[in-house]
């Protein structure tokens, strides 16, 4: 096939674009990586056609090459393309170099036996290195932005392979004395030495004199480049900025190395180089090096942070979220030892100044927000990890950032927060006091405000939601407060009364408060539901409210208001909403009021649904003991939290009369073995892991070798109690072992009904020996001689060695054949004779015992028999 | 550092999906690092339909919000910065940075070299803000002097390959897209002195320099014994320097009269090299503070090629300019309105306009209007119940005037009146709109003779003032307002 037009080219890239799995999925998509590569080196295509080729190289290489040995086939591709191109200016190197790296790193093709990385590196680093690398790499007027491009691969390769560039560390800072695109070099350098600093702190070595210059690497000198880690696959992929709190404990670490005087001055030298000319880097590349060089040298020995100091100033007066936040880093990584107290403080007012800068976009308010109340301070008083106020930021310096009912929801929850934070503190002092009390008065306008705004008819939910956020911030940050709580707690109870329609709202808030603001809440809610009349159009938000906040107390108002409204019921989802107030107070032992309800419901609904459900509750609460029916009707705790409260109860309703799966929660064991009856029994022992009722257990027998067995019922199981043994009788088809599949269905104390699956039982051979009817006192000879003469012919007859452990002939017999010996006399011979149902016999004659075994003579009138005779005896002496 | 991928929406609210992915660019490799830092927290970046969607939904910009949803609307469900986590396919993608602007939605997520559960703190993930910064950066490229559609829709097609020239692996290399699209115009640089990354080339040409402050003044006044009026001026000193050289030198130093009213809470252009340490601890936030220090305030820096703002600060002018009251009350079926406004003596009395709009929110439209203005002419917007009364370019020599009169609406229309938050019941307030050429507030000026310039040539200086108003409200003083904290202190 020949090369895509430009527009068949763009509409297959747009539909790449719109849904990568499709497309790939789809029929072009296998050809695609083939059909890209080769249409790259197509002269009917422009160069902004193959440039848009490459940059979908850069976003989907997974997908046009999917493993390692087609991403390396790829990166050689794109590297021949490269080369080949005429010396003429182009469009396409840049992305040709940016391309091959992305789909090595990508495909996971980068490493020590990857040709294509072994051209790649070679080439990056020669192009960094400003060398000339011929003709073929355009004109003079292109080699700085190739040298850029360069370092910019090249820094990519180390951050995805760390250490990769140690060994180039020396000639890379070499580069950055001489001409050079400043910015590119100094962020591969600071990359390169951070690593470094780490690797060698992990393994506790030296610099190894890595930063003095060394000679660039040539096609015949030993390979610069650093494979070890990469051997080590990704476990060494090293955070450039690792978080601060894994930080602390991993710094033992870092502190371990401390480089000789040499190279201390050496590296204070790099940092030092690196530094005076960040000026020249843009903010946010000036923000990396900051960080890099910060968590590189960060509990390193002799490298006083002071290096950074000069920068500081400079850097603090900015508007650059960048360069503040990389402040900040600084802070987190040297505290005291580069920002004295004076420091912290000055920090934070430019912090607290720029939260709040009418010049900076609201984003970037809200960001150094949240840098305030998780600032890194030099001496935290608070629990690490949880937001708090600096020590040094009072209220005073807070004033402008508190919230108004102007801001916009997410900086007036910042900001609320703030509020709480300050409110919660420890006033002692007398103008402290005060200070407490106008805020705390500040605060209860404002969420009397946010009231108002909620309680607007037609209002967009937003605000109610926002109404809530806030409560929920304030019940949070403020829960021992009364003085707080209880004009929130009159607020709501008014926003209610103003819009029932939030009811949804009020549900989900007394779902996630504690006691302190959700109990009073609850019981106000309550009354300025039962005070309604349940006539009006509010009536569904009424019953999902009382559903919610009803409770065992004054159930005769609940009752009183449910008859009145049950009549205005009459629709489906009305009656539903009144039943799951029932159930509310089913859960809450209703009474004899209730009962008269349920079935005046059964009667009334219009809905044969809602009349069932009366009918059922009414039964569940006539017939059911407290604790089951709250058992029956509560929500199950494996349920997953689901989007409405009123679905969760009818899940966990469901879950009481369905049966789960479940882990066992007992165990079955074969026990002693039973010879009575006319039938082989397993008594079978049982133990419980938890309390279990009403235990049916189920048997299944593989090969349908017996009659099918019958289920065994056990009323109740309690662990560490012994349990009765069970009986299970068998009736073999024929005389051969098998396994009992086994599940049990029981109930769990939570009300659950659980179905398990336990382990298979074996059942023996000799689980099947019944014994003979005994003969009378002296027959016993002739009646085995009798038997053992009508086995044959139609039978079998054998002879197997049964080997005799230490205990001897007469300790065997005793353990296992006892109850089949017919006749006797020991120790010279046994005569054994045993009933196999359902109907054959195994005879066996046990001579005289030699040393290490005794011969036994055995006749079956069962051919079938005779391998599991044999098996079962030379198995004996094992068994005992 | 790096962003695992970047996108643009457009909100096109009353559509189905209610948004169209305009752009977006991943970066595979930054990818592959994120899957080995983030173990078992790690997830994939969605595909761009299933990120527009969560995303929206996340935003509430979705037009479905008539049903509580709790995923959404639960009130633990709280976010207090632009960073979101996103439900997609099954899992959360966390941290997703994203902010609406002019219609636009701004979206990207960081890469965050550690394990995602527990999540992080924001403060400590260095991808944050350079998130931010990319955003911002993209954001100024399409919007700074952009006029219409089609040239934004220019910009937009020129995106992918200036991402590829500053963020080519999800690292950022400079925020300033303009300044990489000059650069693949201009011609290379190959002058040994090292040449600054955040400029493109040199300036050839006739040197000058433009100098230009401008003042914003927003107010909140109330008229009322218990809460106190706020104004504050936010000034903006843009500069463009053509000047030839590398590295040329300049200084500029901003003087304030005799009684003029000190600068506080500056910030500076990353280019401005030193900082005198008075400037740098001048603020308002700390109210005890010593702001004794009324400049010159001194600004040395390289230029960049571009316009640029050298610095932004903010002060507070004894007198807000025009202080005025508002008194609203329904009588009836009609308001009674009254507003009064006086502009202070010490202020330059030649607008360039000066309006006071009055609007009236969660009403019908305006039926009818009774009225009388001592000075001006007085607008009715009958179906936008908006008031415009039109002052012109000074007040008379009173510095005193008053409108009032009545007006009356029609019922209110759910569907058509836009609601307000804020205006409910019989809080109301009167907005002020003006412009003064040539002044500032505070009296901040840029002395031409004080420039000092270091490099070829005595470039031609050009200054220029101006002040605005911005946020300017008086509220009805007959009914609650919203009020900050600081205005309840006194």
């Amino acid at each position: 096939m020949g090369p895509l037009s430009r527009e068949a080219w763009a509409q297959r890239l747009g539909a790449l674009r719109a849904s990568p799995s499709a497309f790939m999925a789809g029929p072009e998509g296998e050809s695609l990586g083939r059909d890209l590569l080769s249409d790259l080196r197509s002269d009917k295509l422009t160069e902004q056609t193959k440039v848009s080729l490459l940059a979908l190289s850069l976003e989907f290489p997974a997908q046009l090459w999917p493993d390692a040995s087609a991403a390396e086939a790829a990166a050689t591709s794109l590297l021949d393309t490269l080369v080949l191109l005429s010396p003429r200016p182009s469009a396409l190197r840049r992305p040709l170099l940016l391309a091959a790296t992305t789909a090595l790193v990508a495909g996971g093709a980068l490493g020590p036996t990857s040709g294509a990385s072994g051209r790649l590196l070679p080439l990056l680093l020669g192009l960094a290195a400003g060398r000339d690398l011929g003709p073929g790499f355009g004109p003079v007027s292109e080699q700085r932005p190739l040298q850029a491009t360069a370092c910019e691969c090249l820094r990519e390769l180390e951050s995805c392979q760390p250490g990769l560039l140690g060994g180039c560390l020396g000639l890379l800072r070499g580069l950055l004395g001489r001409e050079g695109p400043v910015q590119p070099l100094s962020l591969l350098v600071a990359l390169v030495l951070r690593n470094i600093l780490v690797a060698q702190a992990r393994a506790g070595a030296s610099l190894r004199g890595l930063l003095t210059a060394g000679d660039p690497p040539t096609g015949d000198g030993p390979c610069p480049w650093d494979w070890t880690l990469a051997e080590e696959g990704d476990i060494h992929l090293q955070p450039q900025a690792p978080s601060w709190l894994a930080a602390e404990e991993g710094e033992h670490g870092l502190a371990a190395l401390e480089p000789s005087p040499e190279e201390a001055r050496e590296l204070r030298a790099t940092v030092a180089q690196l530094l005076d000319a960040s000026y020249l880097l843009t903010p946010v590349a000036q923000a990396q090096l900051l960080w890099l060089l910060g968590w590189g040298l960060r509990g390193l020995r002799g490298q006083p942070p002071t290096l950074f100091k000069p920068q500081l100033v400079r850097l603090l007066s900015t508007a650059q979220l960048t360069l503040l936040h990389a402040v900040v880093a600084l802070k987190a990584a040297f505290g005291e030892a580069l920002f004295t107290a004076q420091d912290e403080a000055l920090l934070l007012h430019r912090l607290t100044m720029a939260a709040q800068h009418p010049a900076l976009p609201p984003p970037t308010h809200l960001f150094y927000l949240h840098c305030l109340l998780s600032f890194p301070e030099n001496w935290p008083l608070g629990p690490v990890g949880e937001e708090t106020t600096p020590l040094l930021l009072g209220p005073r310096l807070c004033q402008g950032l508190l919230p108004s009912l102007l801001h916009d929801p997410m900086a007036l929850l910042a900001r609320l927060h703030l509020l709480c934070l300050l409110c919660a503190e420890d006033q002692e002092e007398e103008e402290e006091k005060g200070q407490a009390e106008s805020l705390q008065h500040y605060l209860e306008e404002l969420l009397a405000g946010l009231q108002r705004r909620a309680a607007l008819a037609g209002g967009p939910r937003a605000s109610a939601t926002l109404c809530f956020q806030a409560s929920y911030l304030v019940a949070h940050c403020l829960a021992g407060q009364p003085a707080v709580l209880t004009p929130l707690i009159q607020g709501l109870a008014r926003l209610y009364q103003a819009r029932p329609a939030l009811a949804p709202h009020f549900v989900d808030l007394l779902d996630r408060v504690g006691p302190e603001l959700g109990e009073p809440l609850r019981v106000v809610l309550w009354q300025e539901v039962v005070s309604e009349t349940g006539r009006d159009v509010a009536l569904r938000w009424h019953l999902q409210m009382l559903a919610k906040v009803a409770d065992g107390g004054a159930q005769s108002v609940t009752l009183r208001f449910l008859q009145a409204a049950a009549s205005y019921c009459t629709d489906w989802g009305l009656q539903q909403a009144l039943l799951g107030v029932c159930r509310t107070l089913l859960r809450a032992r209703g009474g004899g009021g209730l009962a008269d309800l349920l079935q005046a419901l059964a009667g009334q609904l219009e809905d044969p649904d809602g009349r069932d459900h009366a009918r059922l509750y009414y039964l569940l609460l006539a017939n059911l003991s407290g604790p089951k029916l709250a058992m029956a009707l509560g929500p199950s705790l494996a349920a997953p939290a689901l989007a409405s409260s009123l679905v969760a109860e009818n899940q966990g309703f469901a879950a009481a009369l369905t049966v789960q799966e479940a882990p066992a929660s007992l165990r079955l064991s074969v026990g002693p073995r039973r010879v009575e009856g006319p039938s082989p029994v397993l008594e079978l022992q049982v133990e419980a892991l938890q309390p279990l009722y009403s235990l049916e257990l189920r048997f299944r027998v593989e090969g349908q070798l017996y009659e099918p067995l019958g289920a065994v019922h056990v009323p109740c199981l309690c662990p560490g109690r012994p349990a009765r043994p069970l009986l299970l009788p068998l009736q073999p088809r024929r005389p051969a072992p098998t396994r009992l599949g086994v599940r049990a269905l029981y109930t769990t104390p939570t009300g659950l009904t659980c179905h398990a699956q336990l382990p298979p039982l074996p059942v023996n051979f000799a689980d099947l020996f019944l014994p003979f009817p005994q003969p009378p006192e002296g027959a016993g000879p002739g009646f085995f001689e009798e038997l053992w003469a009508t086995c044959l012919p139609e039978g079998a007859e054998s002879r197997v060695w049964c080997p005799l452990g230490p205990q001897g002939l007469e300790t065997l017999v005793s353990h296992h054949l006892k109850p089949f010996v017919v006749a006797a006399q020991p120790p010279a011979s046994y005569c054994v004779a045993i009933r196999l149902p359902p109907a054959s016999r195994l005879l066996l004659r046990l001579g005289v015992a030699q040393a290490d075994g005794v011969s036994v003579a055995l006749r079956t009138d069962d051919w079938a028999v005779l391998p599991l005779a044999g098996d079962y005896l030379r198995g004996l002496s094992a068994a005992a | 550092m790096a962003q695992r991928a970047v996108w643009l929406i457009s909100h096109e609210p009353g559509t189905p999906v209610c948004g169209t992915v305009k752009f977006s660019r991943r970066y595979p490799t930054v990818e592959k690092r994120a899957r080995v830092f983030n173990g078992t927290s790690y997830m994939p970046i969605p595909e761009d339909g299933p990120f527009l969607r969560a995303l929206l939904f996340e935003l509430r910009l979705s037009d479905d919000d008539k049903d509580f949803v709790e995923r959404r609307d639960s009130c633990s469900h709280i976010n207090k910065t632009s960073v979101y986590g996103l439900p997609v396919g099954g899992g959360e993608l966390w941290p997703v940075v994203a902010f609406l602007k002019n219609g636009m939605i701004y979206a990207s997520v960081p890469l965050v070299e550690q394990t995602l559960s527990p999540r992080p703190p924001l403060i400590s993930i260095s991808g944050i803000s350079q998130g931010f910064e990319l955003l911002f950066g993209v954001q100024d490229f399409l919007y700074l002097g952009q006029k219409n559609d089609a040239e934004l829709n220019t910009k937009l097609s020129q995106l992918p390959d200036l991402l590829l020239q500053t963020c080519p692996f999800g690292t950022l290399l400079d925020t300033n897209l303009q300044n990489s699209l000059d650069n693949t115009n201009f011609a290379s640089v190959t002058q040994p002195q090292k040449q600054p990354a955040w400029k493109a080339g040199t300036y050839k040409g006739k040197p000058q320099i433009s100098i230009s402050i401008t003042e914003k003044v927003k107010s909140m006044q109330y008229d009322k014994r218990d809460v106190a009026d706020m104004w504050q001026v936010i000034g903006a000193v843009t500069c463009k320097c053509d000047l030839e050289g590398i590295m040329p030198s300049v200084t500029i130093s901003l003087s304030l009269p005799t009684n003029g009213s000190p600068l506080q809470d500056i910030l500076v252009h990353p280019c401005v090299t030193s900082l005198d340490s008075a400037i740098l601890t001048s603020s308002s936030i700390d109210a005890m503070a010593d702001s004794a220090f009324s400049g010159p305030y001194k600004f040395p820096f390289t230029p960049p090629l571009e316009s640029f703002n050298l610095c932004y600060y903010t002060s507070q002018v004894p007198v807000p300019p025009i202080l005025g009251f508002y008194q609203m009350q329904e009588e009836e079926v009609q308001l009674k309105i009254t507003v009064n406004l006086k502009l202070h003596e010490s202020v330059k009395n030649n607008f360039e306009f000066c309006e006071a709009h009055i609007p009236f929110y969660n009403r019908g439209p305006v039926t009818h209007v009774e009225y009388k203005v001592s000075f001006g002419q007085l607008e009715v917007f009958r179906e936008k119940s908006l008031l415009v009364w039109t002052i012109g370019q000074k007040f008379p020599k009173s510095m005193e005037i008053t409108l009032s009169g009545t007006v009356t609406f029609e019922a209110k229309n759910h569907e058509k009146q836009t609601f307000d938050q804020i205006c409910i019941g019989g809080t109301a307030y009167v907005k002020l709109h003006f412009k003064i050429l040539d002044y500032t507030l505070t009296g901040c000026y840029a002395d031409q003779h004080s420039v000092q310039v270091f490099a070829s040539g005595k470039p031609k200086i050009s200054t220029h003032r101006k002040l605005i108003s911005s946020d300017y409200y008086i509220w009805n003083s007959k009914a609650p307002a919203p009020v900050a904290y600081r205005s309840l202190l006194l």
